[in-house]
């Protein structure tokens, strides 16, 4: 690693020695490639201005907290969008998995509880629980793996149909021992406190613990990416999936493997979701995959395949969620809040194929 | 030799290997998308604010609300229904999550929903 400073010195220099159309290029240059960066620069400014609580702990507090909630699906795409591909089954299948995990983690003296045979609810049982619902969104990704990895299909047209398909799966499940698409709630405070009790308190914003999963999530993630032959040979099949298997990739497997543990990782939102909304219903996780993949992308989870880092999407989550959390507090309505994601998105695509233009 | 393969290999690789663009036109995607989410932010806050609707479920109908952001709501005026009683608004259908109107802030558009007891 070269010392930023440094490097900020050697820029200024070359900066320097430029012809003015250069020069006009090379700014021109930086504020297009850091666009939303600027943006979101914008929106803090502006924001601290209007809201005086805007940048405050509790604040803070605040955004720390959905940054651990969104982290984890983003986590789990940015595996897909290395291999070139994306996974549009994410929001559902965290959806399923939070209905699962709610039913399962229902109290047992709750009227309409949809299972009575349950076991009490136990710190094992909780375990339990989460393991099943992990295991149940690693599913999904190991058939979209397969189908990926097996007939070559693109996983656009492989996660849309089980994105359907889980969708149909969900509304089943919400239509069971007669609970008639009626919202799962009643969930027992053992699995709240699991999820969502206060770990400590900023300005009396508690941070719950699910951030500190988050937290340990990003580390086996790093770990995975960065230490494991697993996370090199997906690289490799990333950024060129014949060369990898000349030189002895298994392409298949790391395709897999790769959309299982994405798998895995929605199954956990879900699991952490349930307690974020107090209760489950038909539409919980719609969409979420596009924040998800929006902040892969804005982090440098290229869509051109075989590059990106895990610090890349912490800091994509980050500055999707001060753009929101700002938006929020001006005052700026949800309907509108999807034409700005929109928005985001084909911006930061824009801006992803101009640094590989830019680059060549 | 080698500046002739570099040619052969396509522009772009991954999901963008089909896309033929040039750097000035995706300048102006940029712009543009910037632009839009500018306008429509800027737009959306000149009547700022998150719709709470009350769904009164059989009861009399209560009207929508506009509140900013952190505001405490007020307790509308309790709605009427032949038969039952009401006993409070909740945050979900399923009435186990009670609003509390002292504490509780409003942070985004949402319906609360009536809860009834049958006389």
């Amino acid at each position: 690693m070269t010392n930023p400073v440094k490097r900020l010195q050697a820029t200024a220099e070359e900066f320097k020695h430029k012809d003015s159309k250069d020069k006009k290029r090379y700014i021109v240059d930086t504020i297009l490639n850091n666009a939303l960066y600027i943006l979101m620069l914008i929106f803090i400014i502006y924001t601290a201005n209007k809201q005086p609580n805007f940048l405050t702990w509790g604040s803070f507090a605040n955004l720390i907290t959905q940054v651990a909630a969104y982290l984890p699906l983003a986590l789990g795409i940015a595996g897909c969008i290395v291999l070139t591909g994306t996974d549009l089954s994410a929001g559902r299948v965290a959806g399923l998995t939070a209905a699962v995990s709610a039913v399962l983690l229902q109290k047992t003296d709750f009227a309409n509880k949809m299972f009575n045979n349950l076991p009490a609810i136990t710190p094992g049982w909780i375990l339990v629980a989460m393991l099943i619902v992990v295991a149940i969104g690693a599913l999904i990704g190991l058939v979209n793996g397969f189908f990926v990895a097996k007939f070559s299909l693109h996983p656009f047209i492989v996660t849309l149909s089980t994105q359907l398909i889980t969708y149909g799966i969900i509304l089943w499940f919400f239509g069971l021992n007669g609970n008639n698409g009626q919202p799962i709630s009643g969930l027992s405070q053992e699995y709240k406190n699991a999820i969502g009790g206060a770990m400590f308190r900023m300005q009396n914003v508690p941070i719950p613990n699910y951030v500190a999963y988050a937290l340990l999530l990003t580390v086996l993630m790093w770990f995975i990416w960065n230490k494991t032959t697993f996370g090199k040979n997906m690289f490799a099949v990333g950024s060129n999936a014949e060369a990898a298997k000349v030189s002895g990739v298994n392409v298949f497997m790391t395709t897999m493997l790769v959309h299982t543990l994405a798998g895995a990782m929605y199954g956990y939102s879900g699991f952490i979701e349930g307690v974020r909304s107090g209760s489950v219903a038909a539409s919980t996780g719609l969409n979420a995959e596009c924040d998800a993949i929006a902040a892969c992308v804005i982090g440098g989870v290229s869509f051109v395949g075989g590059t990106g880092k895990i610090s890349g999407i912490i800091m994509g989550v980050f500055v999707l969620r001060i753009i929101f959390v700002a938006l929020t507090m001006l005052g700026v309505d949800s309907s509108s809040l999807y034409i700005i994601k929109g928005a985001i998105i084909l911006c930061a695509c824009a801006l992803d194929m101009r640094k590989y233009l830019v680059k060549k | 030799m080698e500046e002739e393969k570099k040619d052969d290999i396509p522009k772009f690789r991954g999901l963008y290997r089909h896309v033929h663009i040039s750097v000035k036109a995706l300048d102006t995607i940029i712009i543009i998308c910037i632009a839009v989410i500018l306008i429509v932010t800027f737009t959306s806050m000149r009547d700022p604010g998150f719709n709470v609707s009350f769904d009164s479920r059989g009861g009399t109908d209560v009207q929508t609300v506009k509140y900013q952001y952190g505001d405490l709501m007020e307790a509308p005026e309790p709605p009427t229904r032949e038969g039952y009683t009401f006993v409070g608004w909740y945050q979900d259908p399923g009435c186990s999550d009670e609003w509390e109107f002292d504490t509780e802030k409003v942070e985004t558009s949402m319906t609360l929903y009536a809860q009834w007891k049958a006389n």
